[in-house]
């Protein structure tokens, strides 16, 4: 049994690993800071780590994704992410595409189920 | 709270310096509110800190993800021919020293337990050498090209039809061929570097080692070992060429073609200058014993030395010319 768990454990790391970058952005339409981004996701039953995301969002600032602004009015500064017009554009086709593994793999998994 | 400071510090410090403020600001935000929401509105105390930077994970792990791209003394695209170097040159660096150590014991069999230990000592300091020599150079390569080393392994623009042929067995160059020449031309070189004075003849009186009467004039051996290390070298860089491409084509025997050539002209240059040979050859001879002076010996002896250097070069030449030869008609006979 102890077998079986440590294989779902690194499958379900990796497949967190492929859906985490897809549910960030899907929350980036409006502007969020880090860590009331890790909360809105664990309300809708995603979780993630601060230490993986926080990372993560850096990298898609810098690969042109996201677009990111200091606000220092709060009582303390936090900085906000929001989607760039390119991080608009790649989310809208990446959603169709997760549409569709989406609608593949529930065929996939019918099969079994019968 | 002084613990958080030190935490984003053991962070930051890891990252590059461009980056430090702004994650350094960004994960002390993230811990105060981590905190904050940990607390919900009592006193923070230090055992607060600790479950949430226990949370967080280790300094190290979160700086690599920051860093993402993962770093290579020598990386993926490098490690398969720094393998190889270091292999050549291992066994070239142990062929050596183990040729040295013959020659010593042959020259000198009394002192062999000194040149055994000699030996063994060699294997501790060369060794090393040769290892961190290799994987520093290496290391360079990795350092200042890694962005574009990875452009060169990129599998974009990949085609089938870019796929090389299936060699042909008959212009096929065994790897073994051009490591071994490699190998050869290190060994030679090492040798006539450290020990040209054994290169000569010797003389065994009562079957003791009595002395060596070299072939090349000591005096001026430095000029010309200099040479003799770039015909070397060229000879080098030609069995690299053959590794490189793995089988006979024309522009491969065009390369080899020039640098035999070259190899030539310096080998001409060199061994018809008076200064190369020992000018006192035959008077050493005479000196040791090994021939009467006046005597038929003599003459025969006086008469090959003379002569060798115009055979030397024949057979050399014709060597070189032969390696030409034997490529271009490799070539063909595979069309």
């Amino acid at each position: 049994m102890s077998d079986a768990h440590e294989h779902i454990d690194k499958l379900m790391q990796e497949l967190r690993r492929g859906t985490i970058t897809i549910g960030a952005l899907s929350q980036l339409y409006e502007p969020q800071y880090g860590y009331s981004l890790v909360t809105t996701l664990k309300e809708k039953g995603v979780q993630v780590e601060p230490g993986t995301l926080y990372p993560l969002l850096r990298r898609l600032e810098k690969q042109g994704v996201l677009e990111s602004k200091w606000d220092t009015n709060e009582t303390r500064p936090r900085k906000y992410y929001v989607l760039s017009q390119t991080g608009k554009e790649v989310f809208d086709l990446l959603r169709k595409e997760w549409q569709s593994i989406v609608e593949s793999m529930n065929n996939l998994m019918r099969e079994r189920g019968e | 709270m002084e613990m958080i400071g030190r935490y984003v510090y053991a962070v930051t410090k890891r990252l590059p310096e461009a980056q430090r403020k702004d994650v350094a600001d960004e994960l002390s935000g993230l811990i105060e509110d981590m905190l904050e929401e940990r607390v919900q509105g009592r006193e923070i105390t230090e055992e607060d800190v600790e479950g949430v930077l226990l949370e967080l994970g280790h300094p190290r792990t979160l700086a690599r993800k920051y860093r993402g791209s993962k770093k290579y003394v020598i990386g993926p695209e490098l490690y398969d021919l720094y393998m190889l170097v270091l292999k050549i040159g291992l066994i070239s660096a142990v062929s050596v020293f183990t040729i040295i150590f013959m020659i010593q014991v042959i020259l000198n069999p009394m002192n062999i337990l000194d040149y055994f230990v000699n030996f063994i000592v060699s294997f501790v300091t060369i060794i090393p050498t040769v290892i961190g020599w290799t994987t520093l150079g290496f290391a360079l390569v990795e350092y200042f090209g890694a962005g574009k080393l990875e452009h060169i392994h990129l599998d974009k623009g990949w085609k089938p039809s870019s796929l090389a042929a299936v060699p042909d067995p008959k212009r096929q160059i065994k790897r073994s061929e051009p490591i071994a020449g490699i190998m050869f031309y290190v060994l030679i070189m090492v040798i006539l570097a450290f020990s040209n004075d054994y290169f000569g003849i010797w003389i065994f009186q009562d079957g003791e080692f009595s002395g060596i009467v070299p072939f090349l004039n000591e005096e001026s051996y430095g000029l010309f070992l200099l040479l003799i290390l770039i015909v070397f070298g060229f000879g080098i860089v030609k069995e690299c060429l053959k590794f490189m491409y793995e089988k006979w084509t024309f522009s491969l025997v065009g390369f080899t073609a020039i640098v035999n050539l070259i190899s030539i002209a310096l080998i001409l240059f060199m061994i018809t200058s008076v200064q190369f040979w020992n000018p006192y050859f035959m008077n050493e001879l005479v000196q040791h014993g090994f021939v009467n002076g006046g005597s038929d010996d003599f003459e025969t002896v006086r008469i090959i030395w003379e002569q060798s250097t115009f055979w030397i070069l024949i057979f050399l030449m014709f060597g070189l010319v032969w390696d030409i030869v034997a490529g271009f008609m490799k070539v063909r006979k595979a069309k």
